[in-house]
């Protein structure tokens, strides 16, 4: 160890002493935050939201070039295929036409029955429309950050969705940003149900961006190829008939599923309050 | 390190850049803001650039900062990169302490033997991450980790290299 030393000086050697207590000082002050920040997360919103303020902004101002880059280059990729693609859409209408006079009579037997039952609509309210403007890029964890916040009446817990489906919950709020737990987050567990048939089943992330979905009851695997998975209204937090996923492979007891809103995607995302109010205090 | 000896060009009167002292804290701050990033990624396969860049200049010279600086920078990069508060700090500052703990019993180094550490740490940081993300109530296969590990490992030659770079600009060499 005598190599070590930094020469004779006495200056130098109470330097290089101190620099380690100091860097043992910085692991132990490091652990202690993380220790809370794990057990108790709500310790450290206010200061976690200040950052999210520093972010969001910038990361929307990148995502406007961004998406303008992107544009273009579809743009131009669209007029490549005009003829095929012509053709395919028109199918695509030719079928989609069938297919809405087929809702049309669904939704007028649906009014007609609700008003048999006497069944109050729920009314979707929206607290504030946002984009996705970045996302965590590390591994294990899948965060979005949402350009809207607390200005806004954002709060943390409420249910974040876009047109195509569910996209997770804000579990962090800015002034003018927020941080959503996306659905394919492994801590993201939401009770859902099947389309066909409305078995219930628990929807959880995998962290690679795709979903688990198991059946509640243990028995025969209930799901086939391309089943919709959407959120059953369980628990109050998630309002219900929202879209979660595609079934996109079987496993042994379950399914993997893709998530049919896109965080990489879409273009805006509706922030709603949660369905039951009182489930947004039990979120953490 | 004796990189800058193998510069050939040198010219006269150019001294550090003013802000020199100051310029590796700031690239590392630099790093982490790359969190902000348009980028909406599902797969999560991105290196965690404020560590790669850590390592980075603490592997190409000693004294890039005061070693306490590891700790608030540690900090910067919990808050922009949405880990969980202190993650960062405790390990960055562990990471000081352990590479001058190996700065003492290495004889000799050169890029291979640098590689090697590099990728050391960097798992120890992913594993790390993943075992706090299970701890939160995320627990994934170590497997779903693996890609973006070896990604970041093989992303290490070209930041180091860019580090060098910045190294030498700062410097005036």
């Amino acid at each position: 160890m005598a190599t070590a030393r930094p020469g004779w000086s006495r200056r130098a050697q109470y330097g290089l002493f101190f620099s380690f207590l100091a860097l043992i000082a910085g692991i132990l002050i490091g652990l202690i935050l993380l220790a809370i920040s794990t057990l108790a997360p709500a310790r450290f919103a206010t200061i976690r939201g200040a950052a999210l303020d520093i972010t969001g902004p910038v990361a929307s101002a990148f995502h406007e070039v961004t998406a303008t880059v992107e544009g273009v280059f579809t743009g131009a990729g669209d007029y490549w295929d005009a003829a095929g693609q012509n053709g395919k859409l028109k199918r695509e209408r030719d079928e989609m036409r069938r297919e809405i006079i087929e809702a049309r009579a669904v939704l007028q037997e649906n009014r007609q029955l609700k008003a048999v039952l006497q069944l109050r609509e729920h009314e979707v309210k929206t607290v504030a429309v946002g984009r996705l403007v970045g996302s965590s890029l590390g591994s294990t964890r899948r965060f979005a950050i949402l350009s809207t916040g607390a200005n806004d009446g954002v709060r943390i817990g409420m249910p974040v969705r876009s047109p195509d489906g569910l996209v997770g919950r804000v579990i962090d709020t800015g002034a003018f940003a927020s941080r959503v737990l996306l659905a394919s987050d492994r801590a993201n567990i939401i009770p859902a149900r099947l389309l066909r048939g409305g078995i219930p089943v628990i929807s959880q992330g995998r962290g690679d961006g795709t979903i688990d979905v198991r059946p509640l009851e243990v028995g025969r695997n209930p799901f086939k190829r391309g089943d919709i998975i959407i959120t059953s209204g369980t628990g109050g937090l998630y309002p219900p008939l929202i879209p979660i996923a595609r079934v996109i492979r079987l496993d042994d007891d379950g399914a993997v599923a893709l998530p049919l809103a896109d965080p990489s995607n879409i273009s805006f995302a509706v922030v709603e309050p949660p369905y039951e109010p009182a489930a947004q205090a039990e979120t953490p | 390190m004796v990189r800058a000896a193998l510069a050939t060009k040198r010219r006269m009167g150019r001294g550090p850049l003013p802000f020199a002292a100051f310029a590796p804290m700031m690239s590392v701050i630099v790093a982490s803001l790359l969190a902000a990033l348009p980028v909406v990624t599902t797969s999560g396969w991105f290196p965690d650039f404020g560590f790669l860049v850590l390592i980075s200049w603490r592997l190409l010279r000693s004294d890039p900062w005061p070693a306490w600086w590891a700790a608030p920078m540690g900090l910067v990069n919990d808050l922009f990169t949405g880990l969980p508060i202190g993650f960062s700090v405790a390990l960055w500052s562990a990471t000081m302490l352990a590479l001058d703990l190996v700065d003492r019993r290495t004889m000799w180094r050169d890029y291979w033997i640098e590689w090697v550490l590099a990728a050391v740490l960097l798992t120890i940081d992913e594993w790390l991450q993943w075992r706090i993300a299970a701890i939160s109530g995320a627990r994934v296969p170590f497997l779903a980790v693996v890609p973006p590990l070896v990604i970041s490992i093989f992303v290490f030659p070209l930041s180091a290299w860019l580090v060098s770079r910045l190294d030498r600009w700062r410097l005036g060499r």
